[in-house]
């Protein structure tokens, strides 16, 4: 009934003014779907059926991109609430909580979907790693991820402030002090982020600004890129696939005109494909993709409902929390940092972003491409899986296992010291 | 179409009732609120009490709504009236809380003070315990009604409010305590202890009572000695400094500080130097006429007007002109008018009808002396590691120790180094603030002549 109802839309003038191709009846309305739509045509018309597997990619980058969509949706409405000013900020929070329609659970959806981006991002690239996605031709789309993990985390930082409590204030104090530590251009660095020495007004406004402006469009032109590249780049990483070949630009007279054909260059979809495996974008992916969207949804709303954002007292600048932690996912390096400000604040996570970066380049052999864990790169695997260990480790020690002045406790028990002073 | 989709048709369905079925849920759970329930009872309270088909049909049409009063100048939102409907209702009077009516508001009308000002507790929340503030992260939970005169400390003086008795014991309690010779409050006292500006915003009487009583069990490592009164007084001082939130006043609510009665009265009288040229019980200056029983020759119109403007009502003389605010109009001549009452002329402190001892035993008390030296100089109090008997000294026998010269010096310049008994213990933790820069010539000179006379006569100290 639904199906001859937007047929029957599809079939008035306006309907066919704005919908390119009707309901696909046959393989090429199919092709044309995929093809013709503005949404849809970042993916070519026909896909590997390997791609349609679940375990291919465990749906992670397509959820961290859901995430992304459900954070821009909420954040957008958070907006018509929020004042970026110290004086407003927390009563804004505050009115969410009491008096706005549903403003609970807007900012619990925003908070939550949040804390899980940054962990599928972080999923998202393990999966990379582990299917060697990241190899020949798709080194430049590894960088173009590693950036839109650091944007992820900048995003996620930015928007920790915002609600103005004692969590907010002392994490981002705890965060940008870590930034302090560079050498020679650190303390610029957290004056510049900060707009003075400690966080206040005008830090709260920089943050502000960076979270809901400069970051998100960031993300956005990069999200594009990184999505344009997978299907540039010759779609999904699968065994099997037939050494890239670069053709680079034909040295001919510049006075020569040419046919599109001519200068399409590089890895294509149509290299080394096998058309019985092959399945269109139409309906196969995009159904697929729309389950997706809906189970990423419905989770995020069953944590919303259920669990509230937290929000603590009204920052207060004199009054620091013990132990005042950064946010999770920078607590590996606080804990870091509590060995060594200079070689766990400034050493440790350079070199790791430049190996991350780097790493496409290092490692070109084209072995275990699109296989999990294949057995032909050992030392790789080693290599990362230890790193990996590492940082979570370190994460869960300084999430769970630190106490006031960073000392040791167990997560069933806490230490509570009394504070020494007023 | 191919058939490897057919089977993700049952997810479709259920994912699309799992998500319709959250957002319904979302909302209930957001509309779903308990001072919604209260405002329907009131409404059904309304439409019972209806007398005329007119009355009826205004309880109808009584909106059910989150009803706030917004203060920008004291940045607050006091939401309380959501439930608390009927607070401003007298008709409501004794009915169970949250319905019932608030008495006594007259002063204090609600669309200019809220609730939260004296109750505090949470005035934006608009559940139960959020709202009274007993929760995770909210550090002013609703003030016990034990305590609740401390909340006219927050604005008026301890002593102006006559329904405020156990405010004015606190501050008398605080006073005899010496709280100022170590903590310094608006300004003034010492620097041994932390400053008290705003302590009564972030503690709670609990952790106050311990603290008074013994310091070391809250402030772990304090040199503070417990404090020694009754538990009444030692309740009063909480309730006392409590009143310390730190919390600043727009204009509107400083010019309704004074509180006008005979109490503001007289300390106006005190603090403005009336007696310079006025006299009471044959006391005081001569340039004005003496004011004992002005009240017999004038009404309260005259002296009021003749306070607004000396000259308009009295004709070539000579008193200033003061620009006092109507408050303080108004509580003058409360006490003017009250002259007649001995009670309160008998207690008058006028410094220049005082003796020096008199007032050096006053300024011995305004600067908190009596905190490490207790109240008539006999010293005692605990001070670990002291080579003074690990004891804060008497000052009884002063003047012997010393000249007038050294004792003033030892009060200016104080004594941070305090000898110790064993060198290997911690340092004594008490010590001798400097008073230089904080203390008057004059009060000096007082105090001295006060501290000389506490040594008993035909006694010797046995040095």
């Amino acid at each position: 009934m639904l199906i001859s109802l937007w047929n029957s839309f599809r079939g008035t003038r306006v309907g066919r003014s704005i919908f390119r191709v009707g309901l696909p009846q046959s393989n090429l309305e199919r092709a044309q779907v995929a093809i013709s739509s503005f949404f849809l045509h970042f993916q070519p018309a026909k896909v590997n059926r390997r791609s349609l597997k679940f375990r291919t990619t465990l749906g992670l980058g397509l959820i961290s991109l859901y995430l992304f969509l459900i954070l821009v949706a909420t954040g957008v409405l958070l907006m018509f609430y929020y004042v970026p000013a110290t004086d407003y900020a927390y009563q804004n929070m505050k009115d969410l909580e009491f008096v706005v329609t549903a403003g609970q659970v807007l900012r619990n959806m925003h908070r939550w979907a949040a804390h899980l981006m940054v962990l599928f991002v972080a999923l998202h690239m393990c999966r990379a790693f582990y299917t060697a996605a990241y190899k020949p031709p798709r080194e430049f789309n590894w960088v173009v991820g590693v950036s839109l993990f650091l944007l992820t985390l900048g995003l996620s930082f930015t928007g920790y402030l915002l609600p103005w409590d004692q969590l907010a204030y002392w994490a981002i104090t705890v965060g940008t002090s870590i930034a302090g530590y560079a050498p020679l251009v650190g303390q610029k660095l957290k004056f510049l982020f900060l707009g003075g020495h400690v966080v206040g007004e005008s830090a709260l406004i920089r943050f502000y600004v960076l979270h809901v402006i400069v970051l998100p469009l960031a993300a956005v032109m990069l999200i594009a890129l990184h999505l344009w590249r997978v299907r540039k780049d010759g779609g999904l990483a699968r065994p099997g696939e037939s050494e890239p070949t670069r053709v680079d630009m034909p040295q001919v007279p510049a006075t020569k005109t040419y046919g599109l054909m001519e200068l399409a260059r590089g890895t294509t979809p149509a290299v080394g494909i096998n058309p019985e495996d092959e399945v269109f974008t139409w309906p196969n992916v995009v159904f697929r993709e729309i389950l997706l969207l809906m189970v990423t949804i419905a989770v995020v709303l069953v944590l919303a409902i259920f669990w509230n954002a937290p929000l603590e007292e009204i920052a207060n600048p004199v009054h620091p929390p013990n132990p005042a932690k950064a946010p999770w996912y920078f607590l590996g390096l606080q804990e870091l940092v509590a060995y060594s400000a200079f070689w766990g604040g400034v050493v440790v996570p350079g070199l790791l972003v430049t190996a991350l970066i780097a790493l496409p380049y290092l490692d070109r052999r084209p072995k275990g491409v699109g296989v999990w864990f294949s057995g032909e790169r050992k030392v790789a695997l080693t290599l990362f899986s230890l790193c990996l260990s590492a940082a979570v480790i370190l994460t869960v020690i300084g999430t769970a296992f630190r106490g006031p002045n960073w000392s040791f406790q167990l997560p069933w028990k806490p230490v509570h010291v009394e504070e020494a002073t007023h | 179409m191919d058939t490897s989709l057919r089977k993700l048709y049952p997810w479709f369905t259920l994912l699309g009732l799992l998500i319709g079925g959250l957002v319904i849920a979302a909302f209930y759970k957001d509309q779903h609120r308990e001072w919604k329930d209260w405002q329907r009872q009131y409404i059904k309270d309304e439409m019972a009490r209806a007398a005329t088909p007119e009355q009826k049909a205004d309880a109808s049409r009584i909106p059910v709504e989150v009803r706030q009063i917004v203060l920008s100048d004291l940045d607050r939102v006091d939401r309380c009236t959501s439930c608390h409907v009927s607070v401003e209702d007298p008709s409501y009077a004794g009915f169970p809380l949250p319905r019932s009516y608030h008495p006594n508001h007259d002063r204090h009308p609600f669309n200019k003070f809220g609730c939260t000002i004296c109750h505090q507790g949470q005035g934006r929340a608009t559940t139960r315990e959020a709202a009274h503030g007993r929760v995770e992260h909210w550090d002013q939970p609703m003030l016990d009604l034990q305590y609740i005169q401390s909340a006219c400390g927050k604005c008026h003086l301890p002593g102006d409010v006559p329904e405020a008795p156990h405010l004015a014991r606190g501050r008398a309690v605080f006073e005899e305590s010496g709280c100022i010779g170590c903590h310094k409050l608006h300004g003034v006292g010492g620097v041994v202890g932390p400053e008290l500006d705003s302590v009564g915003a972030h503690r709670g009487p609990a952790w106050l009572l311990k603290h008074f009583k013994n310091p070391a069990t809250v402030t772990p490592g304090s040199a503070m000695p417990p404090i020694k009164a009754t538990d009444a007084d030692l309740d009063a001082l909480t309730l006392y400094v409590l009143s310390f939130t730190g919390e600043p006043l727009s204009a509107y609510y400083v010019s309704m500080k004074t509180i006008p009665g005979p109490l503001a009265g007289r300390r106006l009288f005190e603090e403005k130097g009336c007696i310079g040229c006025h006299s009471v019980a044959g006391k005081g200056g001569k340039v004005g006429p003496a004011l004992d029983e002005v009240a017999k020759r004038h009404n309260g119109e005259w002296i009021s007007s003749h306070f607004r403007n000396p000259s308009a009502v009295s004709p070539g003389t000579v008193m200033p002109q003061f620009n006092f605010n109507e408050q303080e109009v108004r509580a003058l001549t409360e006490f003017l008018l009250s002259m007649s009452d001995t009670n309160i002329v008998g207690f008058m402190n006028i410094p220049s009808l005082m003796t020096s001892v008199e007032r050096g035993k006053a300024v011995y008390k305004k600067y908190g002396c009596a905190g490490c030296h207790a109240a008539n100089g006999q010293g005692g109090v605990p001070n670990p590691n002291a080579k003074t008997a690990e004891q804060v000294p008497g000052l009884k026998f002063v003047s012997e120790g010393y000249t007038k010269d050294e004792l003033r010096k030892r009060i200016m310049d104080g004594q941070k180094e305090i000898p110790v008994m064993d060198p290997k213990r911690p340092a004594a933790p008490l010590y001798m603030p400097a008073w230089r820069g904080k203390i008057a010539e004059g009060e000096l000179n007082d105090l001295m002549d006060f501290l000389v006379s506490l040594t008993p006569k035909g006694e010797k100290a046995d040095f």
